[in-house]
């Protein structure tokens, strides 16, 4: 696994500039590519019928004014308005296409996007600083669009054009045209250079802002720990550091950035000049016509038009590559907890749960579990007890496959986990963890999580059996309640209630709660075990607690400790061993008598 | 359009910002009138060098009687160009600078206005939508100084100065051709009308789709946990879809307004052809006049064009800093008094609450109902009491997270809004129920609220929260970092790291809000144990579940739908046979009956 990453650090970025990005951004392009085609052709159609403007125009100029011939004149005005008019629709369907087509980029390659961070495991959400992944979620994708889209249209057009250009420039002398061609290395050893300082400067820039949306994230969501310890000052210290980092390196870029229109400029009219001395000196040797000269000299401005546009077009490219590479790094990363090919649905699961031998390391030569195994039938009631930080977490977390095992097996009803799909392992789990996460929504919102087509009566139904009916009712829209971001109206303890209530409503076959009632008073809590109790008949239940009320009732209580199960029985055979059980139990009875 | 009020308009609130930068951003604006006037100069000298070239060519005279005009002309069209030039980029990089330089400026100011604010605002506001306005937001805010001010100049620098060049070759011409522009000006302030209010909306939904995606990232665990990816990602791509088609109608709003622009700005052309045509005709001006038309007539039709782009720059300018502003200009309701003592040195910590009541402004009852109680120096005092009866309200308001409706409270006998916030606020160490850690070490974890702290010195802290064990069992120590929220961490490992910092700043009053309730017994006896023994004074308020917790206390509160019921220490309480002698009761009795 890649290491942690804080706000502190750039993140790396090792590969050299990727081809691979750009066949990788084409499968985005390749659906819209027939209207992209159809938005190509109407602009170069549009461009032709735009060239028949000069053509009027001269006409009007050498014909009918001099002949004084007023109806010609409005005749070729009205042909000027025809033109014009043409052109304008022309330009007004490839806008309409091409709006279309770039916002439907940006839409896709963020669907992928979030869709693929669904499937990241745990790991990649815990190593990095969640403003890192917003960022590119939101932020990057947004700058991304049009250089796929109208960029790619307007190279080509600009292309076409360039081609046009120096094929009419060969037609009227080869000679002048090489002259005209003579500033092209130059221009070429121009943009190499810019690019290679663009590409690591623009990179930088990405790398700054990430790392100020990563602390911003996280003082914005802080910001009551901020207050507490009066570390306003010293925060807007850091934050006014990063910002600094933004300025500086984004000035560094456009430093470049900023070159690439007025040199190509200047190296044109250099040219420009070029092509008038040699002319003078070519004419002089009287071989060239004056003509000529004039010819080439107009050819050579329309020469350098489009390459100053498609200058433009690839400083563009070069600032958003460094937003496309972060955009496809993330679609990069490996999937390691995924569906194997051809897994099957998981079965209605009855609920026997073993381990076989399994061993799992968060980080390669750390091992957490050694060899666990256990079995646990149908119905059964679990404990897992023991020091904090020993794998009681891990162990229920491997249940629900939430990590690979490095070896060994989970097995539920006999089933490998591993052979079957997580959307159906999952959807049969209920799962409370220590962090109880109220999304933003109606109290009512976070328990239909559970279950998406509950009825009222269902979510009532499940907030009664956890005893948070009444503190519900006592809100101001009762299930209706704004609970606000993180439930910051709630207390801990409310939160608690409302997640078990969601964990309920889901009618797991297999119910693991992980410190689930830590912070809800022993008077709730005991009201709320009856209701469990009934509902835990049949189910096979993982509890992790350190409350030894609510553990002793259990059929099974494993104590973990050194990466493994050191004592395992009810309560009154750990009780009779007097083993680590029984100094766990008779320490907290001391505690209270 | 509906505006809010707020001190400043838009430019005078960007103006106010540039401080520092003003006098680079006026030079920035000339440099900007120079360079488009060059623009129009540059090509006169071309054409001066074509006239003589097709002079040569129609007199058949050779080109070296004239090679001295030729040379000058060139000279001066390759200098008057690299002059220009180097005028672009030069004033690119000045409104880079003072762009960024507001930036900055307006970055900073939000940011610590943002952290500055009370418990209201954060629940109003969500982070995904506070994001938005620091980044995006302020990205368009930033644009509008780097391009659209720009733009805007040289637009009017070109249409000026092509008009003043017309006027003076030909009146009557000239204003046929500018009499034009007013047409633009109407088309372009309907446009604006329309286009206004989608910006608006666009801003709405780019928020609306960070807040949702930001959520979602934060609360991956309990999406696997009911593998609702599906669900997660359906709802993601209406907000997703949503910002698409209001993008997409945006755009298409200017495509109404285009075509008219666009043949209006292609109508001066063939103005010229006709009504110029007509005038030579008529004898009027001259073939030479209509050719000095007829080059500079794009300086008056680009600027049309580009009105309409600049036009809708602008309103999305205006709808991102409405939303800036709109955070830039708040305050928040909890402030220092103006009168606030400071108070720099250690308080004594006696914290006193004398018939406190209180309730939240969108609440329906009264969270606290005339609490009176006083901890004196060094005492402890233990809270306790079901699930939301008010406990952590209580204590949020030693810190003036909340202010009571009515009754006081008071750390050593002065009222607390009488202090400075931030000298009362480093004399108090809280421990929250919800644990948030950084994402940084756990040595920067614990040493956030002191950060002169020595490794010996956070290892002691670690110590006393009987944290120091699973540190010292980690591979980095107190250099591993924990993830954001410390994920990564059990919870009772969390917790004792949140002990840790919070003892890091030698609080005089220390308050635990339910601290231990993630960790087993054992671990617990040793906090309760350094608690009791630490090496500094320090009044403790504890709130718990546990009778192991509040059993050591000077004094318990039981808290009962926001009143407190019984008061006094654990064998009065015991004595008295009241609530918290049943709850002893309940968790003794229960590991009895057991234990028997």
């Amino acid at each position: 696994m890649a290491e942690k990453n804080t706000y502190k650090q750039d993140e790396r970025l090792d590969e050299p500039f990727n081809i691979r990005h750009l066949l990788l951004a084409s499968a985005y392009i390749k659906k819209y590519l027939p209207k992209m085609i159809l938005a190509l052709i109407i602009s170069a159609l549009g461009a032709a019928v735009g060239l028949l403007a000069p053509i009027f125009t001269q006409k009007a100029i050498d014909e009918a004014i001099p002949k004084a011939d007023k109806p010609y004149l409005f005749l070729l005005g009205g042909m000027l308005v025809l033109v014009f008019f043409i052109s304008v629709i022309f330009a007004l369907i490839r806008s309409k296409l091409m709006i279309r087509v770039s916002q439907s980029i940006i839409y896709d390659i963020r669907k992928d996007l979030f869709a693929h961070l669904q499937k990241l495991p745990f790991q990649y959400y815990d190593d990095r600083p969640h403003g890192k992944i917003l960022i590119r979620v939101v932020n990057y994708v947004n700058s991304v669009s049009d250089m796929l889209s109208n960029g790619l249209i307007n190279v080509i057009l600009e292309m076409i054009n360039l081609i046009l250009i120096i094929i009419f420039m060969l037609i009227v002398d080869v000679q002048m045209t090489l002259v005209v061609m003579c500033g092209v290395p130059f221009l070429a050893a121009f943009l190499f250079w810019i690019k290679n300082r663009q590409r690591r400067a623009w990179q930088r820039v990405s790398n700054k802002n990430s790392n100020l949306n990563a602390y911003l994230q996280e003082n914005i969501v802080g910001a009551r720990i901020t207050q507490i310890f009066a570390r306003e000052d010293e925060n807007a210290k850091i934050f006014s550091g990063l910002a600094d980092d933004c300025r500086h390196t984004w000035m560094h870029a456009v430093r470049c950035n900023n070159l690439v229109w007025p040199g190509i400029d200047a190296i044109s009219v250099c040219i420009r000049a070029a092509i008038f001395i040699s002319g003078m000196i070519l004419f002089g040797q009287g071989s060239k016509s004056i003509g000529t000269i004039l010819a080439i000299s107009s050819y050579s401005s329309r020469f350098w038009q489009p390459i100053m546009n498609m200058g433009n077009i690839f400083n563009n490219f070069l600032n958003n590559m460094a937003y496309l590479e972060r955009i496809f790094e993330t679609l990069g990363e490996p999937v390691t907890v995924d569906d194997k090919k051809g897994a099957a649905e998981m079965q209605p699961i009855k609920g026997a749960v073993s381990f076989r031998d399994v061993c799992f390391s968060y980080e390669p030569g750390k091992e957490i579990l050694h060899k666990v195994s256990f079995d646990v039938k149908p119905g059964m009631s679990v404990a897992l007890v023991g020091p904090t930080g020993a794998g009681k977490s891990t162990i229920v977390n491997l249940i629900s496959r939430f990590y690979n095992v490095d070896s060994g097996q989970v097995l539920i009803d006999g089933q490998d986990i591993s052979e079957v799909t997580l959307a159906s392992l999952r959807s049969q789990m209920g799962i409370m963890m220590q962090d109880s996460f109220i999304f933003s929504g109606t109290i009512k919102d976070n328990i239909l999580y559970g279950k998406l087509d509950a009825t009222d009566e269902e979510i009532q139904k499940a907030a009664k059996l956890v005893c948070a009916d009444s503190f519900i009712n006592g809100m101001q829209d009762g299930y209706d309640t704004e609970v606000k971001e993180r439930g910051s109206l709630l207390s801990q303890g409310q939160k608690q209630l409302i997640s078990f209530a969601r964990t309920v409503l889901s009618d797991p076959a297999i119910l693991i709660l992980d410190e689930a009632t830590s912070s809800i008073d022993v008077q709730t809590e005991k009201a709320l075990q009856q209701g469990l109790n009934s509902m835990l008949k049949g189910r096979t239940s993982f509890i992790i607690a350190h409350r030894l009320s609510t553990i002793r009732g259990c059929d099974l209580i494993m104590y973990i400790d050194d990466g493994g199960i050191t004592e395992a029985g009810t309560h009154d055979e750990l009780m009779a061993k007097k083993g680590d059980y029984y100094h766990l139990y008779t320490s907290q009875l001391e505690d209270i008598a | 359009m509906d505006k809010k009020k707020y001190p400043k308009s838009r430019l005078g609130w960007l103006w106010e910002n540039m401080s520092g930068k003003r006098i680079l951003f006026i030079a920035a604006l000339f440099g900007t009138a120079l360079y488009n006037v060059l623009q129009l100069v540059v090509p006169h000298y071309s054409r001066q060098l074509i006239n003589l070239f097709s002079e040569a060519e129609k007199e058949h005279l050779p080109l070296a009687d004239k090679s001295d005009t030729i040379y000058h002309l060139i000279f001066l069209m390759v200098a008057l160009t690299l002059f220009r030039v180097v005028v672009v980029y030069l004033d690119c990089m000045a409104y880079e600078r003072v762009s960024q330089g507001a930036l900055f400026r307006i970055r900073n100011y939000l940011y610590d206005k943002i952290q500055r604010q009370d418990m209201k605002f954060y629940s109003t506001y969500r982070t995904g939508d506070l994001m938005t306005r620091v980044t995006g937001d302020l990205d368009a805010v930033r644009h509008n100084i780097a391009w659209v001010i720009r733009c805007i100049v040289e637009s009017l620098t070109l249409f000026l100065s092509a008009s003043v060049y017309f006027f003076l070759i030909n009146v009557k011409l000239a204003l046929c051709i500018v009499s034009i522009a007013p047409l633009i000006f109407f088309i372009v302030f309907r446009f604006r009308k329309k286009v206004g209010p989608m910006h608006k909306a666009l801003r709405e939904k780019l928020a609306g789709m960070n807040t949702d995606a930001q959520e979602n990232i934060s609360g991956n665990r309990v999406v696997k946990a009911f593998a609702r990816e599906e669900y997660e990602k359906e709802k993601f791509d209406a907000s997703n879809k949503d910002y698409r088609d209001t993008n997409m109608k945006t755009q298409m709003v200017w495509l109404k307004f285009f075509p008219f622009v666009e043949l209006i700005a292609n109508a001066l052309p063939v103005i010229l052809l006709l009504v110029g045509g007509v005038f030579i005709i008529n004898g009027e001006i001259t073939m030479g006049d209509y050719t000095a038309f007829s080059l500079l007539i794009w300086a008056i039709a680009n600027p049309m064009r580009m009105m309409g782009n600049i036009m809708n720059e602008f309103q999305r300018f205006s709808a991102a800093s409405d939303k800036i502003m709109e955070i830039y200009y708040s305050e928040p309701e909890i402030v220092n008094h103006p009168d606030a003592i400071p108070h720099p040195g250690r308080f004594e910590g006696k914290v006193e609450f004398d018939l406190v009541s209180f309730q939240y402004e969108d609440g329906k009852l009264p969270v606290l109902k005339d609490i009176s109680f006083v901890a004196e120096p060094g005492e402890t005092v233990a809270i306790i009491g079901e699930t939301g009866c008010g406990k952590t309200s209580l204590i949020q308001m030693i810190p003036r997270f909340y202010e009571p409706n009515s009754g006081k409270v008071l750390v050593d006998g002065v009222p607390v809004e009488n202090y400075n916030m931030t000298d009362l606020r480093k004399n108090i160490g809280l421990a929250t129920q919800d644990v948030l850690l950084y994402s940084d070490s756990i040595e920067g974890n614990i040493s956030y609220g002191a950060t002169a702290l020595t490794a010996e010195e956070v290892e002691k802290y670690a110590r006393y929260s009987a944290a120091s064990d699973f540190i010292h069992r980690m591979p980095e120590g107190y250099d591993t970092i924990v993830g954001e929220r410390g994920v990564g961490l059990s919870g009772g490992q969390k917790q004792r790291i949140s002990l840790a910092r919070a003892l890091a700043i030698k609080p005089s009053i220390l308050i635990l809000d339910d601290t231990t309730s993630a960790v087993d017994m054992e671990t617990e006896k040793q906090i309760q144990h350094s608690l009791r023994n630490l090496d500094f004074p320090c009044t403790k308020i504890i709130i718990a579940q546990r009778i192991s917790t509040t059993k050591f206390a000077d004094k318990i509160l039981v808290l009962k739908d926001g009143r407190i019921i019984e008061s006094g220490n654990h064998k009065d309480l015991v004595a008295a046979g009241g609530y918290y002698s049943d709850l002893v009761k309940l968790q003794l009795g229960d590991s009895m009956v057991s234990a028997s």
